[in-house]
């Protein structure tokens, strides 16, 4: 097994530099004013290549969550829980809960922000439920 | 819009699988009976015999993306006038374009994959399919992989807005594992119950052991052939492709926007348009449904969103009205890829045209015409109507 890594095409490594920074940003289409993940040369919608990157408020709500029973990074022994939630700004991001779990369903509990190590020391951008 | 392209165009006359059970025993006790290009041969030459014709009656050759096209081209001694590489449902839908355009008129489709023995790994570090689908290696930093844990994220939404429940889900291993324990060519063939579902561990909850697909060795080949050639030269009743259809859906692919916000639904309802308008057939006259099961939560996805049963009923229908052989709408009738044998969408064509043919034996859907075949993998909606 190894450790987990990230996939960094051009686009990507100036999102991981803010990450670096615990300011997670994303680029905002100059033309349309549109949000996108992952980075990309262009904006899906209107194909414009012009974009400023722009830091994320840091709100949103969980649309899912699954919990891993099998081990596949070793970084990331069982059980752990991965969640998708969607920014307040629109995309769907891939991320993990920390802190406090809601009791039954986990579905539209909202969400911020934070900034945990991972295993190489890094800050990793996860969320934990608002208010907490 | 009429959509009536590829309707009668092609038609199967043979099938060939290799001995799953056989090679699986071997490869679990440390032996390496074959790559991938020995069961793509075994399986291509068992197709040939199927269908009473000779190696020189092939002038199309489709491979499987799991070997490479000259490759075997060569093994096989087949020089084409048509020639490529595809998934299954799209390698049947290619050869009929073919036959269709006049390039071809018997086309070999052949599959072969070694993943058992050769240790491909599904999730992890080694992950493979990321060079086709971002959103396989995407989210490793939040230790997101593997593509049970995609679906398991789907299905969890799914369930939460639809009630549809994990012992509900179970009605799909329980049901394809009936249907194994029926097939002689089925690597699982000790019936499950419910509370077995139940009470097999999690892998990525609320997926469990028993919704995972198998990971074996093995081989297919199927020869797709022009229909009235078909009629001629073939040792026994051609299997008519009276429809295909096909809609993807990359926008917002990668942060899983399709599959998480509206379970892939788009796609699987303009691609039930399109295969049912081009057969001029509805679901009403499927007797069966083959589905791409790599998880077991495909099926009900499936039967909703190509129309089955009414949307948001899924678990009720399977519970109820039934998806077993002995239910309303027999599924994935060999086993599938949870119960059979995981061929990648390849072994559930070979079922269908067996099913249509009437030669299913203890498993025979009775009165079959007509079985729908249908995958949503990834997003990309494919769907092939087979019948008499
Ligand atoms: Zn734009």
């Amino acid at each position: 097994m190894a450790n987990s890594r990230a996939v960094i095409s051009c686009y990507d490594e100036p999102m991981w530099a803010s990450i670096r920074r615990r300011k997670w940003e994303l680029q905002h289409c100059d033309d349309c004013s549109r949000v996108r993940y992952p980075p990309s040369p262009t904006c899906p919608h209107c194909l414009s290549m012009a974009a400023t990157w722009k830091p994320l408020a840091g709100g949103g709500r969980i649309i899912s969550w699954v919990v891993y029973h099998k081990q596949y990074f070793d970084d990331y022994p069982p059980p752990y829980n991965v969640v998708a939630v969607q920014l307040d700004e629109g995309p769907l991001v891939i991320t993990n809960l920390v802190g406090d779990e809601p009791e039954g369903s986990w579905l539209d509990h909202r969400v911020e922000i934070v900034y945990a190590p991972d295993v190489r020391g890094e800050p990793l951008p996860r969320v934990r439920l608002a208010g907490r | 819009m009429t959509t009536s392209g590829l309707k009668g165009v092609g038609a199967v006359i043979g099938v060939g699988e290799s001995d799953y059970v056989a090679d699986h025993a071997r490869v679990r006790a440390g032996e390496k009976p074959h790559d991938s290009y020995g069961y793509a041969a075994i399986a291509f030459s068992r197709a040939l015999k199927d269908a009473g014709i000779s190696r020189d009656d092939i002038d199309g050759l489709i491979v499987g993306p799991t070997v490479a096209y000259e490759r075997v081209g060569e093994i096989l001694g087949i020089n084409p006038t048509w020639g490529g590489q595809q998934d299954a449902m799209l390698a049947v839908i290619e050869a009929c374009m073919a036959i269709k355009a006049g390039l071809a008129t018997t086309v070999a489709l052949v599959y072969g994959n070694d993943q058992r023995s050769a240790a491909v790994q599904y999730g992890g570090p080694e992950a493979m399919g990321g060079n086709l689908f971002l959103s396989y290696v995407y989210h490793a930093p939040w230790g997101f992989t593997s593509q049970g844990a995609l679906y398991a994220m789907m299905f969890r939404r799914f369930s939460e807005l639809t009630g549809c429940t994990e012992r509900h889900l179970g009605e799909v291993a329980v049901a394809q594992r009936h249907a194994a324990s029926l097939n002689p060519g089925a690597l699982m063939r000790k019936p499950i119950t419910l509370d077995d579902y139940m009470a097999s561990p999690y892998i990525c909850a609320p997926l469990h052991l028993f919704d995972y697909c198998l990971i074996n060795d093995g081989g297919v080949a199927l020869i797709v052939c022009e229909a009235e050639k078909a009629k001629r030269i073939a040792a026994r009743t051609p299997v008519t492709i009276h429809g295909v259809g096909r809609y993807d859906l990359n926008c917002g692919a990668t942060s899983l926007e399709p599959r998480l916000l509206d379970f892939y639904r788009p796609a699987q309802e303009a691609c039930a348009r399109q295969v049912f308008d081009m057969a001029g057939l509805g679901p009403q006259d499927m007797d069966a449904v083959q589905v791409y099961d790599s998880f077991s939560c495909h099926v009900p996805f499936a039967l909703e969103g190509y129309g089955y049963c009414r949307s948001g009923d899924v678990g009720r229908f399977m519970a109820e009205e039934g998806i077993s052989l002995a239910g309303k709408l027999p599924v994935n009738t060999g086993g599938g890829h949870l119960s059979h044998s995981y061929m990648q969408g390849w072994n559930h064509q070979v079922e269908a045209v067996r099913q249509v043919r009437g030669e299913c034996g203890p498993r025979q859907v009775e009165g079959c015409r007509f079985v729908h075949y249908n995958s949503d993998v990834a997003g990309k909606a494919v769907s092939i109507i087979y019948g008499a």
